[in-house]
């Protein structure tokens, strides 16, 4: 197990060393129905580029986002993860991201203070209205996740009997 | 804190009644002062009962099984323990007219080592919250209550009441099982979580690693009364039953977060553990997050109280989020 600590380490202080070139991370973006999954329609049809590096996933409101979704991401392939929904009061169910914003944040910390760098797991409210801001957003995050470096922490092949 | 007689004589006077079918109690376990738990249906066998301050079991489990879900039961509860079934009284998995609670004004539990358990030492809601019968007197010691919890008994057979114990908040400090076991030498959550996160990470690799996956943690918790468990499902695509670190630590997290803002900090988990892994940093993390953030009371205290997920708050934070 050593290894794969140390690789943490490494990967956190000084990414260059362990990514491999031409190494792209890979985000797992969870997209609320209602805003966020429009929005970033909106920035396709609008013409804006955003990295390639999200892949995304629907799910009917920001509230059905289990923090299990987030675990077994980080868990299998997701260098980092990005869950968007509705801004707060703008909810398809009228409360749903109000939940889900006490879970994210419990969630985060969580996942922080078993040794996952915060920037990894991140949040962001975008409306159906907001495509620029969904391209900033997923250019921040996707940032964010190349200064880190590939997550090796608790992967699931690193793991696995050869 | 020795209250064998007065529990004998109200398991004995209940079944003379004929007010339940089953106590369930604390008996020695044969071969030290050590206790475990036991559930008793024959009158004859009341003279078993004990409870001494070595009654550490959390025995609101024993209210999940098939043994007791459709019989009226007599039962000792220690202050955790009576948050435990006030949150399952309130989750509707036992029936109140059902139970004859006998509630302990409890002085803290010792561990194995004849040390008092770490978290009794930082317990702030001592007493039982439900109860049909109260043995002791509350805010004896002084430690951490002011002495000013009303005993009026308003609180018995219809459910429960406010605490006034429920204003402050402990935090974790050393852990008791520190001189057994290496990796939980002095737990400081606090100045665990300060530390840079590549300890952090090494430090849960560690525990993770350790983690034998018997589950035992789920099966001794109060509050994980699911008949069909999440992280029992077979097929490995939602879920990896493996026994590797990654799937430990996959189990613990959902475990953790299913209990954020419920658990009760009885450590039912820890004392269950084979490994002596320190399970309650993750729920005092949680813990600490829910009150620091959401200024929630602590879970199981107030009747009705669902705990910090099943509300929300406009004010709740929001500036971690884009």
């Amino acid at each position: 197990m050593e290894t794969e600590v140390k690789d943490q380490l490494v990967s956190i202080e000084k990414p260059e060393l362990i990514a491999p070139p031409n190494w792209e991370p890979v985000i797992m973006g969870i997209l609320c129905n209602w805003c966020s999954y429009a929005g970033s329609d909106l920035t396709g049809t609008s013409r804006i580029q955003y990295p390639p590096n999200i892949r995304i996933i629907r799910v009917p409101c920001s509230s059905r986002v289990d923090p299990w979704f987030l675990i077994k991401s980080l868990q299998t392939t997701a260098d980092g993860v990005l869950v968007s929904g509705c801004h707060p009061g703008d909810c398809h169910y009228i409360t749903g991201n109000y939940y889900a914003r006490r879970r994210f944040l419990v969630t985060k910390k969580l996942l922080n203070f078993v040794g996952f760098h915060e920037n990894r797991i991140q949040f962001s409210w975008v409306s159906a209205a907001e495509g620029p801001k969904f391209a900033k957003v997923v250019a921040k995050v996707t940032e964010d996740i190349k200064k880190l470096g590939p997550l090796h922490l608790y992967k699931k092949e690193n793991f696995e009997k050869k | 804190m020795n209250y064998t007689k007065q529990i004998q004589d109200i398991a004995a006077k209940l079944f003379a009644e004929g007010k339940i079918d089953v106590f369930v109690g604390y008996r020695l376990n044969g071969f030290d002062d050590n206790q475990v738990p036991v559930l008793i249906t024959d009158p004859q066998d009341v003279s078993k009962l004990v409870f001494t301050d070595k009654s550490v079991f959390n025995l609101v489990n024993y209210l999940k099984t098939d043994h007791t879900r459709r019989k009226r039961i007599g039962l000792v509860v220690k202050g955790c323990d009576s948050r435990s079934l006030n949150l399952m009284l309130t989750e509707n998995q036992v029936k109140r007219e059902n139970l004859y609670v006998v509630g302990i004004c409890c002085e803290g539990v010792v561990d194995d080592t004849g040390q008092k358990m770490q978290n009794c030492t930082e317990c702030v809601v001592p007493d039982a919250v439900v109860y049909d019968e109260l043995l002791g007197t509350s805010g004896r010691d002084g430690s951490g209550r002011d002495g000013s919890g009303s005993r009026d008994g308003s609180g018995s057979r219809d459910g429960s009441q406010t605490h006034p114990y429920a204003t402050t908040h402990p935090y974790a400090t050393t852990h008791p099982y520190a001189a057994t076991h290496p990796y939980t030498v002095n737990v400081d959550i606090a100045a665990l979580a300060e530390k840079p996160l590549t300890e952090r990470a090494a430090y849960f690799e560690e525990i993770f690693e350790n983690c034998i996956r018997c589950n035992a943690c789920r099966h001794s918790c109060p509050l994980c009364y699911c008949a069909k468990c999440c992280i029992d499902q077979e097929t490995a695509t939602l879920y990896n039953g493996a026994n590797t670190t990654s799937a430990a630590f996959h189990a613990l997290m959902t475990w953790s977060l299913h209990l954020a803002g419920r658990c009760v900090d009885c450590r039912n988990c820890e004392k269950a553990c084979p490994m002596h892994l320190p399970l309650h940093l993750l729920h005092k993390q949680n813990e600490s997050v829910i009150y620091e953030n959401f200024q929630e009371h602590l879970a199981g205290v107030i009747p009705e109280d669902r705990g910090a997920f099943y509300k929300y708050s406009l004010k709740d934070p929001d500036d971690f989020i884009m």
